[in-house]
């Protein structure tokens, strides 16, 4: 199994989601159950409506369930307040967004700074982001704002920014879906190496088939239920992720 | 310690929409250019004030009678003058005190006759003291010697036909309610340019009115001081100094009417001011709360990855004091031209008020000039950031609203 310790991160059981849009009543999840291991790098997949960016949204601290348990860390989010839910997620999750939503006015280390900033960490951020921007091959990017960069290139700053504070699991919302294939391959290798040189934990809400090559878990929504939860015997990128890469393009 | 980087994201921030930047500091430092400019004239109409009052004979303060403030009677006398005279001349921050003695007379010659409130002085003091012997434009002023004499305003003179060295005949009540006469030789003519004013005007030797009213002493001793703004700290003190019997009043209580006028003015361009800020804080609340709105996103983002509720209100408020700053600035430079007019060249309001510069027998002064100061920049960033503040509450409140799980509902970039 590609599951790199039994360690539990994420807990989930029979989670439902209910919204309110006028009188009708929206069942986004209908009693979903899942356990996410340590070192998971595990892709929820299924098409638009099925659930995969509500579960991210209750997996992330975003919001909270109608029904059933959430745990993070073992951490139940339902009897969380805001403001313990804000500093889950400021000091053990990383987002990465599919739009990049780096800072516009603050350069690639700034972004980064300044998650670490809200954090609380002061004489040392500086020295964190650089280092961290230098150890995903950004180093030259550093001083540039988002709007001198390519979105391949924000992205991964995006990353930096997630990571740079070492957080045990990292929530991606369609981290490729702007990007080339070319870029999102870079992008999705950075992670894996992140994954595996810092034991971080890796979650894509995705509809992209390069992101299932690479991920060592495939979970499948349909209808707000798991409808299939499958891991890969390779800790490698699949075989034919070129052949992916190659036909997004 | 590093510098917080929120500081330099909200001052950039600044610069994403500089026309929106641009008109919002523009509100504030129109704003703060018309308080401040409000506030320089209200001083200078205040010491304009307070400076008539005092030259008019009344002194910024005055020590009387504890029953005078009701009364207002002429017949009432400070229980030891000359004692009280030295010690508030001795006392720190008196520059000039003079003695009063009042009377209401009836002035004759030949078959005319002018009812006055004759005013009896220590000519050397009231020289120091007040600006009506300046006023003298035929003959001389009281002289410490004089006897039977009397200055008198040239409406007097025009009324009752009387030129310089003709005797008038005085009439007064005098404490046992009998009528005293005497005769006062014209020494001097006062012209002080308001006719109400110079009708009033009668001024004689202390000494010629307690002998005819039989009451002997001063019934007031009017206090110029060195410094007027120090008026409430020094009155409680100046009061330990004088008879118990006896009171020290303020220039407002010694002409309420003058008082009045003073606090409806303020009143009037606090409420103009006001009016001023309140338009300002609309407007820039208007153009912050855009400001977030186009940010929602971002703020959806900054709260998703654990931004606490005080550290987003944090970066409003220090983008609201980038703008105060700035408004603050521009404010300052917007009124530097017309306070440095009205404080050189002044504000003539003679064309307004006509001849007639005398209200409640204080003759007031034409022209005023705004008193600027270091205070002005302390005003304008307080004015400033008041507003500003102010004005990013409702912004602030509405971004923390923000629902992070927008941050990965909104997909397109």
């Amino acid at each position: 199994m590609e599951a790199r310790s039994d360690s539990v991160l994420v807990n989930a059981r029979d989670v439902k989601k209910e919204f309110r849009v006028g009188k009708i009543v929206v069942n986004a999840l209908r009693g979903l159950d899942l356990t996410i291991y340590e070192g998971d790098f595990l892709a929820i997949v299924g098409p638009s409506g099925s659930g995969k960016t509500t579960l991210l949204n209750l997996i992330g601290a975003l919001d909270t369930a109608t029904g059933g348990v959430v745990e993070v860390f073992g951490n139940d989010l339902s009897r969380m307040g805001k403001r313990q839910r804000a500093e889950l997620r400021l000091r053990s999750l990383g987002f990465v967004f599919q739009a990049y939503n780096l800072v516009p006015v603050l350069t690639a280390r700034e972004n980064v700074e300044f998650v670490l900033e809200l954090q609380g960490e002061d004489g040392a951020r500086r020295a964190t982001a650089t280092g961290t921007l230098s150890d995903l091959g950004l180093g030259e990017l550093e001083d540039r704002r988002p709007n001198e960069m390519s979105g391949g290139q924000q992205q991964r700053v995006a990353v930096a920014r997630a990571v740079a504070s070492k957080p045990r699991l990292v929530l991606a919302d369609e981290p490729t879906a702007n990007l080339d294939s070319e870029n999102g391959e870079m992008l999705l290798k950075m992670m894996r190496r992140l994954r595996d040189e810092h034991d971080m934990t890796f979650v894509f809400s995705t509809h992209d088939p390069l992101v299932v090559s690479y991920a060592t878990r495939v979970v499948t929504l349909r209808d707000g239920k798991i409808v299939s939860d499958e891991r890969k015997n390779s800790g490698e990128p699949a075989a034919n992720a070129e052949g992916i890469a190659d036909a997004r393009n | 310690m590093r510098a917080p980087l929120i500081g330099k994201y909200a001052v950039r921030t600044l610069g994403r929409n500089v026309r929106r930047t641009f008109l919002s500091v523009v509100g504030i430092g129109v704003g703060v250019a018309i308080a401040v400019f409000m506030t320089a004239f209200m001083k200078g109409s205040t010491q304009m004030r307070v400076r008539a009052i005092a030259q008019s004979g009344f002194g910024h303060v005055m020590v009387a009678h504890s029953d005078w403030d009701v009364s207002r009677d002429n017949d009432l006398r400070l229980a030891d003058w000359r004692a009280e005279l030295k010690a508030v001349r001795a006392f720190d921050g008196v520059k000039v005190a003079t003695p009063h003695a009042r009377t209401t007379a009836l002035l004759a010659f030949g078959t005319r006759v002018a009812g006055v409130e004759m005013l009896g002085v220590d000519p050397k003091s009231e020289v120091a003291s007040s600006r009506l012997p300046l006023a003298v434009t035929e003959g001389r002023y009281l002289e410490s010697g004089d006897s039977d004499v009397a200055v008198v305003g040239s409406t007097i003179v025009d009324r009752l036909d009387v030129e310089l060295d003709d005797d008038l005949l005085v009439t007064v009540v005098d404490a046992d309610g009998e009528m005293e006469y005497a005769m006062l030789r014209i020494v001097g003519i006062i012209d002080t340019g308001s006719k109400d004013m110079d009708g009033s005007i009668c001024h004689v030797m202390l000494q010629d009115v307690e002998r005819l009213t039989k009451l002997p002493g001063a019934g007031e001793i009017s206090v110029t001081l060195d410094e007027p703004l120090k008026m409430d700290s020094i009155v409680p003190r100046l009061k330990e100094v004088v008879s118990p019997s006896d009171d020290v009043l303020t220039w407002m209580q010694v002409v309420p009417a003058q008082g009045g006028d003073y606090q409806s003015d303020k009143g009037f361009m606090n409420m103009l001011s006001g009016t001023v800020i309140i338009v300002v804080i609309l407007g820039i609340a208007g153009a912050q709360l855009t400001a977030i709105l186009e940010r929602r996103r971002e703020f959806a983002v900054l709260i998703a990855l654990g931004m606490r509720s005080s550290q987003v209100v944090r970066l409003i408020l220090f983008e609201a004091v980038a703008l105060a700053v700035l408004g603050a600035a521009l404010g300052l430079l917007l009124a530097w031209w017309p306070v440095h007019y009205t404080s050189t060249a002044g504000f003539n309001f003679s064309s307004v008020l006509g001849e007639e510069l005398s209200m409640s027998g204080v003759l007031l002064e034409p022209i005023i000039y705004s008193v600027p100061g270091p205070w002005v920049f302390g005003h304008a960033f307080i004015i400033a950031l008041v507003s500003t503040l102010i004005a990013a509450v409702y912004p602030a409140i509405y971004a923390l609203r923000t629902d992070p799980t927008s941050a990965l509902s909104l997909r397109e970039a």
